[in-house]
């Protein structure tokens, strides 16, 4: 055990816990169980400059530069629904509240969070630190347009409210909309207050044979596979039933989710929805992939790297306003490539927004463009 | 030279007014406040505000960002002697049909570019009720919302990229064309600044199809209660309709003498909600949102026949305030929000505050939102009477933060309210915020106090545990 390890193990002792497979032995692995307990641990870091890396599911952290921790932060022990008032549509949970447990929750009322819908151990602080988004943000837009309210622990310790817990709100800066995305960089998401919508009555998927210019008015979503589209619905009855006969198809009851595309190399190409089928014709024929037209995303997976085709790729997606990002690789591929690209202009503005929340900048270190 | 000799040269006689006559409306909003101009600037380019932000830089001039002016809380009125620099003449805006997107300038008005998109099934979802006169600038700058917000959610939803101009002079687009740009997402934090951390200069707005059906319902009720729990029985019953509205008595009648859109002046309150969607699917929900108002008490529920009496309905409603400067010669507008289940709670105690206070209360508002707009009516040359608007004002705040609300759903935070933020927020969460505004305009030129109260930023704070406690 290094020095440091054991140091921290005696200063840390109340909030260690288990080691986390896959990761580095000389991290010190903490759980706290309050945000209080959090700045504990992050005022710590901060004073001697430790970088934490915040661990949650474990699902996605392919995305961004890669972290050599020193403490890993796990949010496992913050894992309460702490408010949900159904009849407001709103709910707020600790970060490391499952995904899947917290939508298990919501169906109960027939509610939805409308998070990522395949989400294995996904957490909600994980989807929205990371901005993860299902296929249903088609119809009701990206998961940070549903985060009213969030309790940060900035990387220096101090605990910071943003929003409330209100759907419509415009009461000082939007740092719930900051946080959203924001992959750690300000500090941990300890809490969020998130926005609710009705499941609807019926549900149906169509599969499509191939690709069409248009699926009917604001479908719940689609994916375009490399051998089939799915359209997914939502809504009447008679709703339902006219939609479906308009589509066509072949048509199912539920929302049957496809998985993730085959393969450990994940990427998503992001463009602009006009550009979506263009993409399409620029993606290797070995590459499996879902397209999702009016989002303007292709997540893409493949089971060996091939260097030059993603260089032409990402040139071509970059030169277009789009990125190419690599979301989940083998160690090897993050040697050879910038896992996000070419960091964006603002980058100057980003790293004096981080220094505010995060000035010895350890949590997550290097998780952002421009190893910020 | 002079500031002022220094803008000539940029921008020319015209665009330059500094003439006390031709500023004075610029000290002022569509709110109660004024405060002093310096000179005005109408920039025509990017470029041209990079320049202006550069000259008053150097004199160290503050500047205030402004569209139209119709905003509410006081936040393009000047704190100190200011720039003003009016985004009016940027009014160019080009729409990509395919992506269903538009570039649009700061200085283009809110319905116009919902008009123009209108040609191709589409319109810019926020609609504020001074659409025909805000800008986009402006909506963006309040992270704006308007009746149709319910579902469609308020500007920041509909907002992909923001230009900006920074204080220190750089330009900036924040967010992008495509989804999920790299990176912290600034464009969210821009959006409903206020001016504060940049001049918008352009923004690529999302446009949303315009439905192929809908259905819009007007319901009356003998109690103002009756029609609140209508709200939240609506949103507790699982279904979000496109809008969802509440006028009382003294509205409809107001409204009712102003354009005669048809509102019955009889019932105490009116609830007018709309469903768009597939055309086999409205009808099922206007059936569940009239049985949801009926078994609240609802008297008459009546559906628009045509889409001309529906457009009738929706310019009675967006009309509200403009009736309302018919009947009194002040009015004070408020904006605040509760969760949806205490409306009936915190509308009996508006009445209350408003009978306590002998003040005129007319309320019309985003009821499905919890966005609450109590408006007082009243003459300021009567003696003593802004006293009481002021105090009855600051207690409606009150009663809506301590049912768990915010201070501002949609008009934002301005000067109006910027006092009363440690009402909702700890020292260290009003800290946090100087902090990040501080990234922005490291030396407060832009906007100065407005948002956030004066001693937000506290120094000291930061480090809970002391020094040398460990190792
Ligand atoms: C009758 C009436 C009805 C209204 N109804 C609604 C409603 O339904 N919903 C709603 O949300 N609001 C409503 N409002 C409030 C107001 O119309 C909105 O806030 C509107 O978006 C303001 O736009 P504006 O162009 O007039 O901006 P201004 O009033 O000129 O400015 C508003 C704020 O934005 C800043 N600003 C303006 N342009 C820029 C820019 N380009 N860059 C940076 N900062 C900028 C200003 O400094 C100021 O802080 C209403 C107002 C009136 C008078």
């Amino acid at each position: 055990m290094t020095s440091l390890k054991s140091a921290l193990q005696g200063r840390l002792g109340a909030f260690l816990s288990e080691p986390i497979e896959g990761l580095p032995e000389e991290a010190a692995v903490v759980a706290p169980s309050t945000l209080d307990e959090a700045a504990v641990i992050l005022t710590l870091a901060s004073k001697h400059t430790l970088p934490v890396l915040v661990w949650a599911g474990g699902t996605h952290q392919g995305l961004g530069g890669r972290v050599d921790p020193a403490i890993v932060l796990s949010t496992a022990r913050l894992n309460t629904i702490v408010d949900w008032q159904p009849d407001d549509l709103t709910v707020v949970v600790e970060a490391g509240v499952r995904v899947a447990d917290l939508e298990e929750r919501l169906a109960e009322r027939g509610q939805t969070a409308v998070l990522p819908e395949v989400p294995g151990d996904g957490t909600v602080g994980g989807a929205v630190a990371g901005g993860i988004s299902g296929f249903r943000r088609l119809r009701f837009g990206p998961t940070r347009d549903r985060v009213l309210e969030t309790d940060l622990v900035t990387g220096d310790g101090r605990i910071v409210r943003g929003g409330g817990r209100v759907v419509k709100n415009v009461t000082g800066y939007d740092l719930p909309r900051l946080a959203a995305g924001s992959l750690g960089s300000l500090g941990l998401i300890g809490r969020v207050c998130l926005k609710l919508w009705p499941l609807p009555q019926e549900t149906r998927t169509v599969t499509l044979p191939e690709p069409r210019p248009d699926y009917g008015y604001r479908p719940l979503a689609v994916v375009e596979e490399p051998d089939r589209v799915l359209v997914f619905l939502a809504g009447t009855p008679a709703e339902m039933d006219a939609r479906t006969a308009e589509l066509g198809g072949r048509c199912e009851r539920g929302l049957l989710w496809p998985g993730q595309p085959e393969g450990a190399i994940r990427l998503s190409l992001r463009v602009v929805p006009r550009l979506l089928r263009e993409a399409l014709t620029r993606i290797p024929s070995s590459w499996g992939y879902q397209a999702l037209p009016g989002v303007g995303e292709v997540r893409v997976g493949a089971s060996s790297f091939q260097l030059e085709s993603f260089r032409e790729l990402r040139h071509w997606a970059e030169g277009h306003g789009g990125a190419l990002v690599v979301t989940d690789a083998p160690a090897e591929v993050y040697e050879l490539v910038d896992p996000w690209g070419t960091p964006p202009a603002s980058m100057d503005l980003q790293r004096r927004v981080v220094a505010r929340f995060d000035p010895d900048r350890v949590v997550n270190p290097g998780r952002l463009p421009g190893s910020l | 030279m002079t500031l002022v000799q220094e803008l000539r040269d940029l921008l020319g006689d015209e665009r330059v007014l500094s003439d006390p006559l031709r500023t004075h409306v610029y000290g002022k909003d569509a709110g109660i406040r004024r405060g002093e101009v310096l000179a005005v600037v109408l920039p025509a380019s990017t470029a041209e505000v990079v320049a202006l932000v550069g000259i008053a830089a150097r004199h160290g001039i503050p500047v205030v960002p402004r569209g139209a002016g119709t905003g509410l809380a006081g936040g393009t009125v000047p704190t100190s002697p200011s720039l003003v620099v009016s985004l009016t003449k940027m009014t160019h805006f080009d729409v990509d049909v395919e992506s269903r997107s538009a570039w649009v300038e700061a200085g283009v008005l809110n319905l116009d570019l919902s008009e123009h998109a209108a040609g191709h099934g589409l319109h810019f979802a926020p609609d504020p009720s001074s659409q025909a006169a805000c800008t986009i600038g402006g909506n963006v700058a309040n992270n704006s919302g308007g009746p149709h917000c319910l579902a469609e959610g308020t500007t920041v939803n509909h907002v992909l990229a923001v230009e900006v101009v920074t204080a220190r002079g750089e330009v900036v687009v924040l967010g992008g064309e495509a989804p999920d740009p790299i990176g912290l997402d600034l464009r969210g934090i821009v959006v409903g600044s206020e001016g504060t951390l940049g001049i918008v200069t352009r923004a690529l707005v999302k446009l949303t199809p315009n439905p192929p059906a809908a259905r819009t319902l007007l319901a009356d009720f003998a109690r103002v209660e009756d029609a609140a729990a209508t709200v939240s029985g609506v949103i507790a019953g699982g279904i979000v309709p496109a809008a969802l509205e509440m006028m009382d008595r003294l509205m409809t009648t107001a409204v009712e003498r102003f354009v005669g859109a048809g509102f019955p002046t009889d019932a105490a309150a009116v609830l007018l909600a709309e469903v768009t969607g597939h055309p086999a699917a409205v009808e099922a929900e206007a059936d569940l949102i009239r049985a949801v108002a009926e078994s609240n008490g609802a008297g008459r529920v009546r559906v628009a026949a045509d889409e001309g009496e529906r457009a009738l309905l929706w310019k009675g409603r967006k009309a509200a305030f403009g009736a309302v400067a018919q009947t009194a010669p002040d009015y004070y507008l408020h904006d605040a929000v509760v969760p949806r289940t205490r409306l009936v709670e915190v509308m009996a105690k508006v009445y209350e505050i408003a009978d306590r206070f002998d003040l005129a209360m007319m309320n019309v508002f985003h009821a499905g939102d919890g966005n609450l707009h109590p408006l007082m009516a009243f003459d300021a040359s009567q003696d003593g009477v802004m006293d009481r608007v002021q105090t009855a004002a600051d207690e409606l705040v009150e009663v809506c933060v301590a049912a768990g609300g915010a201070l501002s759903g949609e008009h934002g935070i301005g000067l109006e309210k910027r006092d009363l933020m440690p009402l909702v927020f700890s020292q260290a969460d009003l800290d946090a915020q100087a902090r990040l505004a501080e990234a922005f305009d490291p030396d407060g030129l832009f906007n100065p106090e407005k948002v956030l109260p004066a001693g937000s930023r506290c120094f000291d704070l930061g480090r809970p545990v002391p020094a040398g406690t460990w190792i």
